[in-house]
């Protein structure tokens, strides 16, 4: 009875929760920086959430160092479904120039299922709004998935 | 048959008007609008007026995850019971002339009634086990002592000036009182009172400045830390309803009676509609908005207070201006 | 069927009964236990028995002892006499008794020395019940001071903490200083007018008011203070109460301060019937609030749950006090309303204390958590009581306190003093006070997670729960059905607080009372409490939670999953903990409410040097706050 209803929403209140895994805080602000009156993501519904719990959308940042590895995977865990993630910047997706260190611990995609990649380093405030719009799509499609 | 009709009359007065949907609805449109407005105030577009309902409806999609230090019970049933006291106070104020189950209920009864959905809050973070939730429900309980000795002495001046020298705390009689004699702000004596009471407002329903208790971004929403899906809507929901409760109070404490002179005497099943429509809704809704934007307004020019200047304010600034009014309207300025 | 006997027989069971389980009782504990719960369970129903014809045929029970009945309006005697007023202490007291003693049972078992504990039990529930029936006050005295050794030594029961002793220490010489103001008011007063009944000194002293009986009112309103713990003779409660056994916390706490609040009842509205000057109303309310003030921000302080309890007996004895005070209609049936409820929910928290102390070895704040899940019954009890007495509706608490506050602001309007205002005003700030420091507990006792110490505790057995069931009843149908337990209970109570023709001429002949000059007052049958109807409130509540309910499942199968697990768990099911790996991360009662006690930081420190602990300093309190009331009441009597 509710279900499209539910569904629909999905796209429309996209709630973003931001890791950071030793990012070098680049990506960090790019991504506020969507947030503030300029760009102004909150007319999609975009809103920062405080914990995990409220969190729709996963935003990793950095290149996982060891240390933020265990951390990274249990914070995940502890988001409900339906989620998605979403790696922001180049480190998480190929490790940047920090690849080849001897602790990092990338790629993301070895520890969950990522389903947006915004690349750049960092990416434009634009290219991020597009890759959270997606993101906010593909929620959708998995809240109608599910059952 | 009519005590039939009669409990029919008040299952569509609790379930429609003025309970749970109209409370519900008006909760979410308010709760949007403030979202919007401040959208406006900082020149951006802002999210759509619908924004709350769009988020209560995706929070219903989502799991819920009880922890497993949780006290299951208690977690889930603590935004139900806060949303459904606010609901309930609703229907215990008066919409214009007009209220559902008149005479049931006086200001302290108020008072006491609103720290139930509060209390519901801090009893559900409580449950959830979470040290985050443990700092946020201390917030809230010192955000409540705060706010409740001005509330009082606000409670107080107003009664005294409907009341004279018999007693009157009846929201009722501050109505009818309202009919008569234009609205209680009008009086010079009340507005010192009317500007302490939209500075508790924003303490009561978690607005900033004063969101100590549920502060996103140092102690991870405090009470709600562990919530997820429909019990994280549920109190979403309720903070809607509760700021559509206060004001409503506010409403009918300081702005009543201003459409008194007009009468339109259209009725259905012996309800006059046309009044009850123009005195009731529409004047609600307009000093409703009018009501938030003073809210909005200070939501949008300031940051977080500490906790403990957020107690200090409210003890002397504020307190300070409800006893101006209280001593003026005892002197009978 | 004669029941003018049964008081005299309930009080001499009690204390037959102290003497047979010395006797037999103390080696065996089926006697023992077997002799405890007859004997209180007769008292209770005997006295029980008298609520018909007191309460619905409006009747005075006396009886003289010994039938030495008085002689050319002479009273030689002890009588006894219970009208409405007392009747409604009886019933309380017997009520507590009877919890008590059932709770007992499983409660001490582990103790030794059994057979003392239940003969000074037994003497401690005779003295409250003779204080509460007598009409001599010389045999009030005599139960006093029974009463006061009596808890002395069961505060000091658990002996093998040197905190015990000295706890009972204080409580002995502070009471003694009580009890010797009482004597010399008392001796004062049969200096003055040759009688020592009750109702003979109120016709006497009607209208007759000399230095003497001044000085003696003075010293006896001070002796039954420190009977009722208000501030400044408060703190050895504070000490009592955490020492004794909780089932004793709970006597004290429900009857032992409800004495003295009984006699300052009888001693201002009967005896010497000065409540109607202004200015004695104003003293009275004055003890009340600052009372009610100290007793509540000392509370916030704690962090050992059967202390941070006493403070709010003390804190709601102010209530009950300021109440009184006013002394309007509806200021006496809001103050005997909230003394029956503090009874009822005192009582009971002071039940689930004992319970989470038989569970786990401690009532330290710091030391509990998480016991929700490991006691559940437990909790539903505590979160009952803690919301009655923080005033949440529809709870009994709330019911009294919005009665205490609308006698408060009548009299302010009547009056036009604001003072009263302020009194109002302090009476909300202390309830929310009380909401915060019960939250306090709930938080880190009941919720929260588990130290590992107390992974094995338990529910605690039956025998304990049911007077914490029975408790928790009363708190919620008193609430709900104020209205029944006001026309019902507090009018006559009030009625017979206000007229008092009736009380003088049982005992002592017909036109007594017209010939000294006392004339009843005109009482309105209804109690002016109109706004406030809990059961629609609740049938509101209900209907409203049942729809949102109905919706909800409908909306079943498209709603997220709630998900949960019984095992302790990483990952998933863990508290969010930035990240990391959750370890035990317990915010316990000292943590809370920083920004509170910062700003009050000036306030606590002058409250520390105030409660020094120091048994000199309370009892120089004592006697300078005696000083004080006997020259203020000289400037406004004489």
């Amino acid at each position: 009875m509710f279900k499209k209803m539910i569904a629909a929403a999905g796209a429309k209140s996209p709630w973003i929760y931001h890791i950071n895994t030793g990012s070098c805080n680049g990506c960090d602000i790019e991504l506020v920086a969507v947030l503030t009156p300029r760009y102004d993501a909150e007319r999609f519904g975009f809103k920062l959430a405080g914990t995990p719990r409220h969190a729709d959308i996963v935003v990793v940042s950095g290149p996982v160092t060891s240390q933020s590895k265990e951390r990274l995977i249990r914070t995940l865990e502890q988001v409900p479904e339906p989620k998605v993630v979403v790696t922001l910047g180049s480190c998480p997706k190929s490790g940047n120039v920090f690849k080849g260190s001897y602790s990092i611990e990338c790629p993301v995609d070895k520890y969950t299922h990522v389903d947006v990649s915004i690349a750049g380093c960092t990416p434009k405030p634009e290219a991020i709004i597009e890759g959270l719009y997606t993101a906010a799509q593909i929620l959708k499609e998995k809240r109608r998935e599910m059952k | 048959m009519s005590s039939f009709f009669q409990i029919i009359e008040n299952i569509v007065k609790a379930m429609i008007f003025p309970g749970l949907l109209y409370a519900t609805a008006g909760g979410l449109l308010l709760a949007g609008l403030d979202r919007k407005i401040i959208a406006r105030m900082q020149r951006r577009v802002g999210p759509p007026v619908l924004q709350p309902t769009y988020d209560f409806l995706k929070l219903c999609g989502k799991e819920t995850i009880v922890p497993h230090v949780a006290n299951k019970p208690v977690f889930l049933a603590a935004p139900f019971v806060g949303y459904v006291s606010l609901v309930v106070m609703m229907l215990l104020i008066p919409i214009g002339g007009y209220s559902a189950f008149s005479g049931k209920a006086d200001l302290i009864v108020i008072l006491y009634l609103l720290t139930i959905p509060a209390v519901a809050m801090i009893v559900g973070g409580s449950a959830s086990g979470s040290p985050f939730a443990g700092i946020g429900i201390s917030r809230e309980m010192v955000t409540m002592m705060a706010y409740e000795l001005p509330l009082i002495i606000v409670f107080l001046s107003v009664a005294k000036l409907v009341g004279g020298d018999s007693m009157n705390f009846s929201l009722q009689d501050i109505t009818a009182w309202q009919e008569q004699n234009g609205p209680v702000i009008f009086s010079l004596s009340m507005i010192p009172a009317a500007i302490a009471m939209l500075l508790i407002i924003p303490a009561e329903v978690g607005m900033q400045p004063f969101d100590v208790a549920e502060a996103e971004t140092e102690i991870c929403e405090g009470p709600l830390v562990e919530y997820s899906g429909f019990p994280l809507g549920m109190f979403k929901l309720g903070t809607a309803v509760r700021i559509f409760v206060m004001t409503s109070l506010f409403t009918s404490l300081f702005l009543g009676g201003i459409t008194s002179g007009i009468h339109i005497g259209w009725t259905v099943c012996g309800v006059y509609v046309g009044d009850l429509l123009v005195r009731g809704l529409i004047h609600f809704a307009i000093c409703a908005v009018i009501t938030l934007l003073c809210m909005t307004f200070i939501h949008a020019i300031t940051a977080r207070l500490k906790i403990e200047h957020l107690f200090k304010f409210y003890w002397t600034v504020v307190a300070g201006l409800s006893l101006i009014s209280l001593i003026l309207v005892w002197i009978g300025v | 069927m004669n029941y003018t006997h049964f008081p005299v027989i309930s009080v001499m069971g009690l204390f037959l009964g102290a003497f047979l389980v010395e006797v037999f009782g103390s080696k065996n504990k089926y006697i023992r236990n077997t002799i405890v719960l007859l004997i209180t369970t007769c008292a209770a129903g005997l006295m029980l028995y008298l609520v018909k014809p007191v309460f619905i045929d409006g009747q005075i029970i006396s009886y003289w002892m010994g039938n030495w009945e008085p002689v050319e309006g002479y009273a030689i005697g002890i009588g006894y006499e219970i009208d409405a007023l007392g009747m409604f202490f009886v019933i309380l007291t017997v009520l507590t008794i009877w919890l008590a003693a059932v709770y007992s049972i499983k409660y001490m078992e582990k103790d030794s020395h059994l057979g003392h504990y239940y003969t000074l039990f037994l003497m401690l529930s005779g003295s409250v019940l003779g204080l509460v029936c007598t009409g001599d006050i010389f045999n009030m005295f005599v139960m006093i001071e029974i009463m006061t050794f009596a808890a002395v030594a069961l505060t000091a029961f658990r002996n093998k903490k040197g905190a015990h002793l000295e706890a009972a220490f204080k409580y002995l010489v502070v009471g003694c200083v009580g009890s010797g103001f009482t004597l010399a008011g008392i001796v004062l007063l049969y200096m003055q007018c040759h009688t020592l009944n009750m109702a003979q000194l109120a016709s006497i002293l009607h209208g007759n008011l000399t230095p003497v009986s001044v000085l003696a009112l003075a010293l006896m309103f001070t002796g039954f203070g420190v009977k009722s713990f208000i501030v400044p003779f408060h703190a050895p409660a504070a000490d009592a109460y955490m020492s004794a056994p909780t089932s004793i916390s709970m006597v004290f706490s429900g009857i032992v301060n409800k004495a003295g609040v009984y006699g300052m009842i009888r001693l201002l509205f009967v005896v010497f019937r000065v409540m109607d000057i202004s200015s004695v109303q104003i003293m009275v309310v004055l003890f009340g609030v600052v009372t009610m003030f100290i007793g509540v921000t000392m509370a916030l302080a704690q962090h050992d749950f059967k202390r941070l309890l006493a403070f709010h007996s003390i804190s709601q004895i102010g209530y009950v006090i300021t109440a009184v005070g006013i002394c309007s209609m509806k200021g006496v049936v809001s103050g005997l309303f909230h003394a029956a409820n503090h009874t009822l929910f005192k009582g009971l928290l002071f039940l689930c204390a004992g319970a989470v102390l038989y569970s786990t070895g401690t009532a330290d704040l710091d030391k509990l958590g998480g016991l929700s899940k490991k006691m559940p019954k437990t909790t539903i009890c505590f979160l009952i009581g803690a919301f009655s007495i923080s005033g949440l509706p529809p709870f009994n608490g709330f019911a009294s306190k919005w009665m205490i506050y609308q006698s408060l602001y009548d009299k302010a309007v009547t009056t036009g003093n604001f003072f009263y205002i302020f009194a109002l005003v302090c009476a909300v700030v202390v309830s929310v006070m009380t909401l915060a420091s019960f939250i306090k507990v709930t938080q880190a006792v009941f919720f929260g997670q588990t130290p590992a110490a107390l992974k094995e505790t338990h529910e605690v057995p039956f025998l304990m729960r049911l007077p914490m069931w029975i408790m928790s009843l009363l708190c919620v149908g008193c609430g709900i059905f104020y209205r029944f337990t006001g026309n019902n209970l507090l009018l006559p109570a009030m009625k017979s607080t206000f007229n008092i023709t009736s009380y003088i001429d049982k005992m002592m002949g017909e036109g007594t009372a017209a010939a000294s000059g006392i004339e009843n007052i005109t009482i309105h049958a209804e109690t002016g409490f109109e706004y406030w109807e809990p059961v629609i409130w609740l049938v509101l509540f209900v209907t409203v939670l049942l729809a949102v309910f109905i919706v909800t499942l409908i909306g079943r199968r498209d709603r997220g999953k709630v998900l949960s697990t019984k095992e302790e768990a990483d990952g998933k099911y863990a508290t969010f903990f930035s990240g990391e790996k959750s370890s035990h991360s317990h915010v316990a009662g000292s943590d809370l409410f920083w920004g509170f006690k910062r700003n009050w930081k000036g306030y606590f420190n002058v409250m520390q040097k105030f409660h020094s602990g120091n048994v000199n300093d309370y009892s120089l309190m004592a006697v300078c706050c005696c000083a004080l009331v006997i020259v203020f009441t000289y400037i406004v009597l004489l």
